[in-house]
């Protein structure tokens, strides 16, 4: 018997050998056909797997999309806005600070200044400078 | 490696191809091409033994070759075995039943005179009672064809399990995933199938 379960009898092996040997001396021509036979399968299955993509192809090509769409314009949670971008100029909050900085207007010039309040300072701290300056040249004199 | 160095293994095929099986276990298109060549002669033979036809047996084995790809290409190579072998036997019983049909519709035209029509008897069978005894077969072709026809005057699952034990060299598990019945069944069918076959060939010896 095959499978080393138990010796084969002299019938199993005769029989076998005879069945092999016809096997590998087949004619020509159903060698032939049985080779066109094997090709015609194989080519039936890569038919088959190219029609299988060509059927997944749109639905996966749209899945994409949807899933590219969705990460580009859907805000990310609780994240903060980020800066504004054009794509053209680039970080515009950048551009508007060169701008700015360029116009020779003082950069508080939007805000309500007290300006007799920075005047004051400016005399007292001269004040202060002079006294102070007036003690240390006393002090290098004596 | 996949299942396909288990495959060849298991399987009596010449070394080289066995080694073609080993070095390209990656290629499913490939291994798949010589999975079918290492089986294709094989399986007509045995197409071949069960229809005693030629173009049927070629076309059956097309038939299996066909599904197998299409179907179960991408299945485990191991599986491949068993699997062509099960497809192969359940076109050749196709074309036996098909076969059955055809000849009992054309027994009951009223216009055929019965000169052509097959004999009701296995004519198998016959020329098996009328062939050669095993004492004077001395010619190896003789020998071959006897056991053609012994083998073909089999029940349908003895000689499924005989061919694809000896023949084949699947293992019981292999043939009884093929057969779609148990392992004893095949034991049972095979044992009975050797009991059958020595009973009217002997030994086989020339």
């Amino acid at each position: 018997m095959v499978g080393g379960q138990a010796m084969d009898s002299e019938l199993e092996l005769r029989a076998r050998a005879l069945l092999v040997g016809s096997a590998e001396n087949l004619p020509g021509a159903v060698r032939s056909r049985l080779t066109r036979a094997r090709h015609a399968a194989l080519a039936a299955r890569q038919a088959r797997m190219r029609y299988q993509l060509q059927r997944w192809l749109p639905a996966s090509a749209v899945a994409a999309a949807v899933l590219a769409l969705l990460v580009v314009f859907v805000p990310h949670g609780r994240h903060a806005p980020a800066a504004a971008f054009d794509p053209l100029i680039g970080n515009v909050a950048g551009v508007e600070e060169i701008e700015l900085l360029s116009s020779g207007m003082p950069l508080n010039a939007d805000q309500d200044v007290d300006d007799d309040f920075y005047e004051w300072a400016v005399d007292a701290a001269d004040g202060a400078g002079g006294a102070v300056h007036a003690t240390t040249t006393n002090a290098a004199g004596t | 490696m996949n299942g396909f160095a288990t495959l060849a293994t298991q399987s009596a095929e010449p070394a080289t191809l066995r080694k073609v099986h080993l070095r390209d276990t990656e290629d499913g298109a490939h291994a798949l091409e010589v999975f079918l060549a290492s089986v294709e002669r094989k399986a007509f033979r045995i197409a071949q033994i069960a229809l005693r036809h030629e173009a049927d047996a070629l076309d059956v084995v097309q038939d299996a070759m066909l599904q197998l790809s299409a179907r179960y290409g991408s299945r485990p190579a191991a599986e491949w075995r068993p699997l062509f072998y099960r497809i192969l036997e359940n076109r050749i019983r196709d074309v036996q039943r098909r076969r059955s049909v055809r000849n009992r519709v054309m027994a009951m035209m009223p216009w055929r005179t019965g000169e052509d029509d097959e004999p009701a008897s296995d004519p198998i069978a016959e020329a098996i009672d009328t062939g050669p005894s095993p004492g004077t077969l001395l010619e190896s072709d003789e020998i071959l064809r006897a056991l053609e026809q012994a083998l073909a005057a089999l029940p349908n699952r003895q000689r499924e399990a005989f061919l694809l034990r000896n023949f084949e060299g699947l293992d019981v598990a292999q043939t009884a995933q093929a057969m779609k019945c148990s392992e004893g069944s095949v034991k049972t069918h095979y044992f009975r199938a050797v009991q059958a076959l020595r009973g009217k060939l002997g030994d086989l010896r020339a």
